[in-house]
């Protein structure tokens, strides 16, 4: 009797525990996407190129010789600095000119697209892997997991919350939260626009960056990762309510758990149809998501 | 010779799609990703009515359109609550809906058209029969072509008429003040559903098109890259009036033919192509964000 419950329990844990490490994944890329679209309002599609690039870079700098310890934190740093480009390049020189939204949209998606097709010029369009051969398993209380996902986990779950104490408790957090709030006020207060839109761009680069080599590291890629990755950040986003940092972490979880749960039940292969169904009922019924304020659409268009 | 038909062809069928993808951006101001996925839905709509059924041209492209024209109100309906970024999010939802329909509509066990086995999922449908009008047959390339140019021409017809008439009129104020237009009594939601339905009604025909040069279709017809490649069209070409998409088309499709004559490597000439795809898209809204030959601003 009890063996029967326990074994009807853990197919369940384990797709619990599935989902909230792939959830805690796409929470870290939500949570790039929102640090960027909170204060400037660029919906940064660019992010899905920097996080397919990450990778690349590691492997570029560990077969140059390289190790981990020090790849890691170049790779990290690159891709910063390609996040700090974008908005130094391209998006601050177009909010200069007072472009409206969707100039800043497609600019974004011409330079995922340029990203991504460097990428697959210099190191081919087929998957990679970082990792050879089996990686070592843990079992916890009767489900099992592998390093990778406890890694990610555990990374996953200290970068949250730290970006999270940061933006509640720090003062770099409050102004962050202020020029998302108002920027035209933030300025005439004195504190530099320019200077904090970077900052936002560099948090941003770097937790992409960090989802990507966590993700890469268990699964495996390719030029294309970027893109899904940051669509189903955005799902998050709108999940959890696009006004608020907090939302889109736990959007990202919420929608990691739905995904697991369609493995198990349906098939792998509706994973997309259900998640593009999941974002229509929200934008449909709910669309200032979970946590999100109700706004009228005039004020937010 | 027969390169230069293709070419003619081609440019036939994006003219139809910019001219089409213009009505959603260009009039009603509203950026669209899922236009792929309905020029992919006409596509294969024409191709299971003349395999399964043995539809003829005519009436395949018409029951295609009204197919795409229904199912444009997956797009339209969220466009009455959602502007800017979350219009162009929700229209990517239906583009990955309709490609996740259509990749995985498969069964490896039933016959290709039941519907088990609708659209045969990643390896496509082959052997679709060549356009067919009372008894002529356009199979040849050089016959095909006037075909495809009479249905570009008729497409451009309906598009300069609609945009002459009182309609468009009121598309355009809808477009420039959405509160403003709604004061004055118009109805701008239905406004919007009749716009889009045309549009996506429209495009059909070149996915129909498609189907019946290529006489070969799979699901990438309705990618994420395709809709991106028509977006680029009308944003490089410059939306809102009539010379800027057609502009676009030719660009867009001429363009990747002269870097063929660069003797670029296969390996790297597609990716490069999307890649300067990429890099116009940034440079046009820097420099020229109302496209080489557009009258409007995207908002």
């Amino acid at each position: 009797m009890q063996k029967d419950a326990t074994s009807k329990l853990t197919p369940f844990v384990q797709i619990l525990l599935n989902g909230l490490i792939s959830g805690s994944a796409i929470a870290l890329v939500a949570v790039a996407f929102q640090m960027v679209y909170l204060p400037t309002r660029v919906f940064f599609i660019g992010l899905a190129g920097i996080y397919s690039l990450t990778p690349y870079l590691l492997l570029f700098a560990a077969k140059a010789g390289a190790p981990l310890a020090v790849g890691i934190p170049l790779a990290l740093a690159a891709s910063v600095f390609v996040a700090l480009a974008c908005e130094w390049l391209n998006h601050a020189r177009l909010a200069r000119k007072g472009a409206s939204d969707g100039a800043h949209l497609i600019s974004s998606l011409g330079i995922y697209i340029v990203l991504v097709q460097l990428i697959a010029i210099f190191w081919g369009n087929d998957t990679k892997s970082l990792h050879i051969g089996l990686d070592s398993t843990v079992h916890f209380s009767g489900s099992v997991l592998t390093g990778s996902q406890l890694l990610m986990a555990c990374v996953a779950a200290a970068l949250l919350l730290g970006v999270l104490a940061i933006l509640r408790a720090s003062s770099i957090g409050l102004r962050l939260r202020a020029l998302a709030d108002n920027p035209t006020q933030f300025a005439l207060f004195g504190f530099d626009v320019d200077a904090h839109r970077l900052i936002a761009f560099a948090f941003a680069g770097a937790f992409a960056a960090a989802s990507s080599l966590l993700t890469a590291y268990d699964l495996g890629f390719d030029p294309y990762t970027g893109l899904h990755a940051v669509l189903l950040a955005v799902v998050a986003v709108i999940i959890g309510g696009r006004h608020s940092f907090a939302g889109p972490a736990i959007g990202g979880l919420l929608l990691g758990l739905v995904r697991a749960q369609v493995v198990w039940h349906l098939s792998a292969r509706w994973q997309e149809a259900v998640t593009s169904g999941v974002l229509a009922l929200f934008l449909l019924l709910r669309p200032h998501g979970l946590f999100g304020k109700k706004t009228r659409i005039e004020a937010t268009a | 010779m027969n390169y230069l038909i293709h070419l003619l062809i081609y440019f036939d069928i994006y003219v139809i799609v910019a001219l089409s993808l213009n009505l959603i951006v260009g009039y009603c101001g509203m950026l669209s990703l899922a236009h792929a996925a309905f020029y992919a839905v006409g596509g294969y709509a024409y191709a299971l009515l003349a395999l399964k059924l043995g539809c003829g041209f005519l009436p395949a492209i018409g029951i295609a359109a009204v197919i795409c024209a229904l199912l444009s109100l997956a797009v339209s309906l969220p466009a009455w609550r959602l502007k800017g970024d979350f219009f162009v999010l929700a229209s990517l939802a239906v583009q990955a809906l309709i490609f996740s329909l259509i990749y995985n509509w498969s069964d490896a066990n039933a016959a290709l058209g039941t519907w088990q086995n609708l659209t045969n999922g990643p390896f496509g449908i082959p052997g679709i029969p060549k356009a067919e009008i009372a008894g002529l047959r356009f199979a040849r390339p050089t016959s095909f072509i006037w075909l495809a140019t009479a249905l570009a021409v008729a497409c451009a017809f309906i598009v300069w008429r609609l945009k002459k008439s009182p309609w468009g009129r009121v598309l355009v104020s809808m477009r420039e003040d959405e509160l403003a237009a709604r004061s004055l009594g118009k109805n701008t939601r239905l406004l919007k559903v009749q716009a889009i339905a045309i549009a996506s009604g429209l495009v059909a025909f070149a996915g129909a098109l498609y189907a019946a040069h290529v006489s070969y279709l799979d699901p990438s017809s309705a990618s994420l890259d395709e809709s991106i490649l028509m977006l680029s069209m009308v944003i490089v070409g410059g939306v809102g009036n009539f010379r800027g998409p057609i502009i676009g088309a030719l660009v867009l499709i001429a363009l990747p033919e002269l870097l063929r004559f660069a003797h670029l490597p296969d390996a790297i000439a597609a990716n490069l192509r999307l890649g300067i795809y990429g890099l116009l898209l940034v440079l046009m809204m820097h420099f020229r964000p109302q496209g080489l030959a557009g009258e409007y601003r995207l908002s």
